[in-house]
């Protein structure tokens, strides 16, 4: 079996905004809408303070809530793990936004650009209507990962069959790959390092792993 | 969207050199003819620091591409009044028409002369960050060189756009036009404002996350929690303007709380002028007949010549000398009779006795047991005695450094941050060495391609150092450029780079107030601006937004509108960075953290025709040259190597005609195949077109050649430090050259030629700066600093709202960072709109409370208030220019001020009208 996930070093990132940057040129999400951004979180009082930066975006849950509410199947799960999104079936209702304890979908009910009214070149030769009024998030570049693994690439470690944020990353601090890979980077990595997921509370089984070794948050 | 199958698909190698921490190499994807998306250059990851990665900045150049807003044709301005709230009445011209009128005035220029009445260069010009714009510009070089005297002293920002100091000093002590530590061996980093996280680029935030990983400390002293902060170990937040304090009681902690051999003794000895002596007068004590230096030789007991082979000199330690001279200014020789002497360690550690990091604590804000611990765990980390193979040699390994951030780096207390830096790594014997503290690059000094040809064996020991002449013979005493760098700042010398080091505010203020004892600098006949916003970058933007309205005729390289820009005759629009051809050198040491173990050149090669008419830059320049009467003289400029690389070399000769008009494509072709001749020494000659296939050509950069220590050991020379007995002599002498021109208004300047820097009360120079603008120091309580974000450190992309989408996942962007205290003080919360308030202006935005900031200081990032710039004008963000003075008490003797002022804070309805600030 393989599941695909995204590990982040949260030692590593410096909050530098190019996986955000990297991710919306490549998947054209319009202003706004961003599948992958990072926050900026503050903890602790003057002058004991922390700044930490964190990746954030689809967690492509084991059990996702989002798929869980999605009235008419849109949302769906790979054998790989991946959750995606039907854009034909979607309804556009919202309950999977509202459901995501990740804050990861988005949805817009028109077309808007970057400059305002009108699409730069840039814009209509990647505009995609399908995407309006329905939910979209993250989807761990998955067209990538099968064309890649088609031609017998491996995600997370050939580029082109690796999602654009992790490819762009600065730092080093995003990798992707099989976790079910058991001497694989991603399980080494993993087993090698103190790590947690967000919102493990809430039963989801997040996709998405974060490195810290600096206690709490 | 398209189906695959309709697509034609082209990924174009390029890069991006946007901002000094360039170049890094990517590809421009392009769809039917369209760019698409920027990716990193995969390709490049072996032969690439940062993988072959680009930051964000780079991501903004498909919008950037296709800004509605861009200026698309050339323009004329029918408006002849000028300034801000004037409409300049662009109107669009033909290509001839800009380029003809132009021309025409060249021409005229060249006839009548290149010089003005008072001597000064009819042209100038100015571009922006760091030389970056050089490659973005084609073969305007070419075109400069073909001309001739151009004034370039008309700068675009200092402060926290460039680390203005360090770039004198650094090249003088080390070669170190920029400093970085060794991040890829360090262990311990003091890292004084440098914020490498977010402007030192790919290169340097790959290596510092993999130090992380490995178990770097790096202790971040800055007074506000940048990110560069936040991935630190530890934060100390110091008062703004203190850390010459913090510096020098850390050196005072290794000289006094410490045992001497806890340093690098032999590094002291051998490498250094340490064991030099210091006679009465200052100077060193010198040979009666070879007037070389002495030093106490403890074999024999008594005073040789420094480069006595058999010596053992003495470190430290004060002795009677017989018989000796000094050499004071002027050339004065002085005899010593039965003198007392010191080392200039010892002169040294008398100078900074009195440091300790008790005294410093009540300066900084920091407890002194802090400072101690700081020093403690820099010597413990230090690895004095221990080694490293580099490149098959064996060198010192000394994994602890100092970097030091702008604004630290910049005006008063600079010179004193730069010295006590230094010393602390030749303390430790970690300069230069693997591990330690390193020069990147050089600018004053040449070959630029590797700074360690640029040393040469020079006086008393040391390397060479090309200064500026303070002699009554050779000193300059009429300016030769508008800010009267060559007058005024002996240590910037007169490279071609020079003139744009010097205090480059100054040209803008005399402009309306010349100093009376120097002939009225007249304005320039023709401007040109590339990549430069200076009515945005400098301080006092209003008073530079007048100043720059003054100027009779402005050629400007315009995107889009802009303030600049706004006050220009002649709009011309280059093909932008996907749209245009360049090579350009990659790789050895550049600025910042550019460490590669390659070096050669990168094409950017056009992914998608230009938009509109705008036009490749070296077609622009070719025109230019051709109009301008200057074809032979700019081809002969490009055949010397005007475009990167000479043309002609052993057993190879690409050179171009030099009486015809080349196309672009000519001209790279030849430039691609003479670069990639030289680098192989002629094994190999790749075309243009091989080039548009493969984007670059390295072949291996040796990693010795990263540090200097090696090329000292090699040619024995020692490091001009701990005691600064050229600076002194060259104060003493410039103070006497300006007095007999009457001239007094630079003394206070003068008072930082000092042998051994000393502490003054920095911080109350701009506490000062407010009486002097008429204001009570009272009324303005608070620090007032800038920062940078990554998406908009340089770039000039304040238009591109993908930067700005993006930048608002940063908690700073475009607001006032306030400490939650002052700030619950105020009754401000998150998103309230603020003032913030100096004598000379407000700036207003929305406020950002944080823990992470000193109560006593806000911050406001970036550089905004743009009230031109298409979509920049309608982000109502603050700026800290908009506020701070252009001063010359604020200014230090190398020329520089900083982005600091004193204000005051208070919260507002909303935000300012356009112009009430």
């Amino acid at each position: 079996m393989t599941r695909y996930v995204m590990v982040a070093d949260l030692r590593r990132c410096v909050g530098c905004q190019t996986c955000t940057a990297a991710c919306k040129e490549g998947n054209a999400t319009p202003p706004g809408v961003q599948w992958r951004r990072v926050l900026d979180l503050e903890a602790g009082t003057y002058p004991d303070v922390n700044r930490v930066f964190v990746p954030v975006g689809c967690q492509h849950c084991a059990n996702p809530p989002c798929m869980e509410v999605c009235p008419s199947t849109a949302t769906g799960q790979r054998a790989d793990g991946i959750v995606t999104i039907d854009y034909d079936l979607c309804i556009g209702c919202s309950y999977c936004i509202m459901a995501c304890p990740y804050d990861a979908r988005s949805l817009v009910d028109r077309t808007e650009y970057a400059f305002g009214e009108a699409a730069t070149a840039a814009e209509a030769a990647r505009a995609d209507r399908r995407t309006i009024g329905v939910a979209t998030k993250c989807t761990f570049c998955a067209g990538r990962i099968d064309a890649g693994t088609a031609r017998g690439l491996v995600p997370g470690q050939d580029p082109e069959a690796t999602p654009l944020c992790v490819n762009s990353c600065i730092s080093g601090a995003l990798s992707f790959g099989d976790i079910e890979d058991p001497t694989g980077p991603i399980a080494t990595l993993l087993a090698e390092n103190q790590w947690f997921r967000m919102h493990e509370s809430e039963g989801t089984e997040p996709g998405f792993y974060y490195i810290w070794d600096k206690g709490k948050l | 969207m398209s189906t695959p199958a309709a697509r034609e698909i082209r990924n174009v190698p390029s890069y991006c050199y946007n901002c000094v921490a360039g170049p890094d190499l990517m590809t421009v994807r392009v769809e039917n003819g369209v760019a698409t998306r920027i990716e990193p250059c995969h390709a490049a990851a072996t032969i690439h620091p940062g993988l072959g990665r680009v930051c964000v900045k780079a991501f903004g150049l498909v919008q950037k591409t296709y800004n509605p807003h861009r200026v698309l044709a050339p323009m004329k301005r029918t408006n002849p009044r000028k300034g801000r709230d004037e409409d300049p009445g662009f109107v669009a011209i033909s290509w001839d028409e800009a380029l003809d009128t132009i021309a025409a005035r060249l021409r005229d220029i060249r006839a009548r002369g290149l010089l003005d009445d008072a001597g000064l260069p009819r042209v100038a010009a100015t571009f922006g960050h760091g030389g970056t714009p050089q490659s973005y510009m084609g073969t305007f070089p070419a075109f400069l060189s073909a001309w001739g005297a151009i004034d370039y002293s008309f700068g675009s920002g200092q402060g926290v756009k460039c680390v203005h100091s360090e770039h004198l000093y650094g090249e003088f002590w080390h070669r170190g036009f920029t400093v970085a530590a060794d991040t890829v061996h360090t262990r311990y980093i003091i890292s004084c404002g440098t914020n490498v996280e977010v402007s030192g680029g790919v290169c340097a935030v790959r290596r510092h996350a993999d130090a992380r990983i490995r178990g770097v400390k790096r202790v971040q002293v800055e007074p506000h929690l940048s990110p560069t902060g936040a991935c630190s170990a530890e934060w100390v937040p110091i008062k703004p303007k203190t850390d010459p304090a913090f510096l020098l009681a850390l050196v005072h902690a290794l000289l006094f709380e410490h045992e001497r051999r806890a340093l690098d003794l032999p590094f002291l000895r051998e490498r250094t002028a340490s064991p030099y002596l210091i006679g009465p007068d200052g100077y060193y004590l010198r040979d009666p007949t070879s007037f070389k230096p002495l030093l106490w030789d403890e074999a024999t007991g008594a005073p040789v010549p420094f480069d006595t082979p058999g010596a053992r000199p003495a470190l430290e330690g004060r002795f009677t000398i017989a018989e000796a001279v000094t050499r004071g200014p002027d050339d004065e020789v002085r005899p010593q009779h039965n003198v007392a002497a010191r080392t200039a360690f010892t002169a040294m550690a008398d100078a900074v006795q009195g440091y300790t990091p008790d005294w410093a604590g009540g300066i900084c804000d920091i407890p002194a047991e802090t400072i101690r611990r700081i020093a403690a765990e820099f010597l413990e980390n230090a690895c004095i005695g221990e080694t490293i193979e580099i490149d098959g040699e064996t060198l010192p390994f000394r994994p602890v450094a100092v970097t030091l951030g702008k604004t630290v780096n910049n005006g008063w207390g600079a010179y004193e941050c730069c010295w006590a830096r230094t010393m602390l790594a030749t303390l430790v014997g970690a300069l230069e060495v693997p591990g330690g503290t390193l020069g990147t690059t050089v600018r004053l000094n040449r070959p630029h391609e590797n700074r360690l040809k640029s040393v040469q064996p020079g006086e008393d020991g040391f390397m060479v150092a090309h200064f500026n002449s303070t002699g009554r013979k050779d000193w300059l005493a009429v300016p030769s450029g508008r800010n009267a760098h060559r007058t005024l700042v002996p240590i910037v010398g007169n490279s071609p780079w020079a003139q744009a080091l010097g205090p480059t505010h100054l040209a803008w203020m005399f402009s309306s107030d010349a100093p009376k004892e120097w002939p009225a600098p007249p304005l320039p006949e023709i401007w040109f601006a590339f990549r430069t916003n200076p009515a945005i970058s400098f301080w006092d933007t209003a008073e530079i937004g007048r100043a720059m309205a003054r100027m009779p005729f402005i050629v400007a390289f315009a995107y889009t509108f802009d303030e600049t820009n706004h006050m220009a005759d002649i709009l011309l629009p280059d093909a932008t960075d996907l749209e245009s051809t360049q090579l350009i050198r990659v790789g050895g040491t550049k600025f910042v953290e550019q460490h590669w173990a390659h070096h050669g050149v990168a094409l950017r090669a056009p992914a998608v025709a230009p938009q509109g008419e705008a036009r490749d830059f070296t077609w622009i320049s070719t025109e230019l040259a051709r109009r301008a009467g200057l074809l032979e003289r700019y081809n002969a400029a490009l055949n010397r190597g005007a475009a990167g690389a000479a043309l002609k070399g052993e057993g190879y000769d690409f050179s171009l005609a030099p009486e015809q008009a080349h196309d672009v494509d000519t001209i790279w072709n030849a430039v691609c195949q003479a670069a990639t001749a030289e680098l192989s020494h002629g094994a190999e000659v790749h075309d243009l077109d091989w080039f548009k296939r493969n984007g670059h050509y390295v072949v291996p950069f040796k990693r010795e050649d990263w540090y200097l220590y090696p090329t000292m050991v090699r040619l024995g020379l020692r490091f001009e430090l701990p005691y600064q007995e050229r600076l002194l002599r060259v104060g003493v002498e410039l103070g006497r050259r300006l007095h007999e021109q009457g001239i007094h208004w630079w003394d206070h300047q003068l008072d930082e030629y000092v042998a051994i820097p000393q502490w003054h009360d920095v911080p109350e120079r701009w506490v000062q700066s407010i009486r002097d603008m008429g204001g009570d120091p009272d009324d303005y309580p608070l620090w007032g600093i800038t920062t940078k974000v990554m998406p908009y450190t340089t770039g000039n992309n304040a238009g591109i709202p993908l930067m700005h989408e993006v930048s608002a996942n940063l908690r700073n962007h475009g607001a006032v960072v306030i400490n939650a205290t002052t700030a619950a003080s105020l009754g401000i919360a998150t998103g309230d709109w603020v003032e913030v308030r100096s004598p000379i202006g407000a700036t207003r935005g929305r406020a950002a409370v944080v823990q992470g900031c000193r109560p006593d200081t806000v911050v406001i990032p970036g550089q905004f208030e743009h009230w031109k710039t298409p979509f920049a004008k309608d982000l109502a963000f603050p700026s800290l220019n908009t506020v701070v003075p252009l001063s010359l008490a604020l200014t230090d003797a190398t020329g520089s001020g900083a982005d600091v002022v004193r204000v005051a804070l208070r919260k507002v309805a909303a935000p300012a009208e356009a112009g009430a600030a």
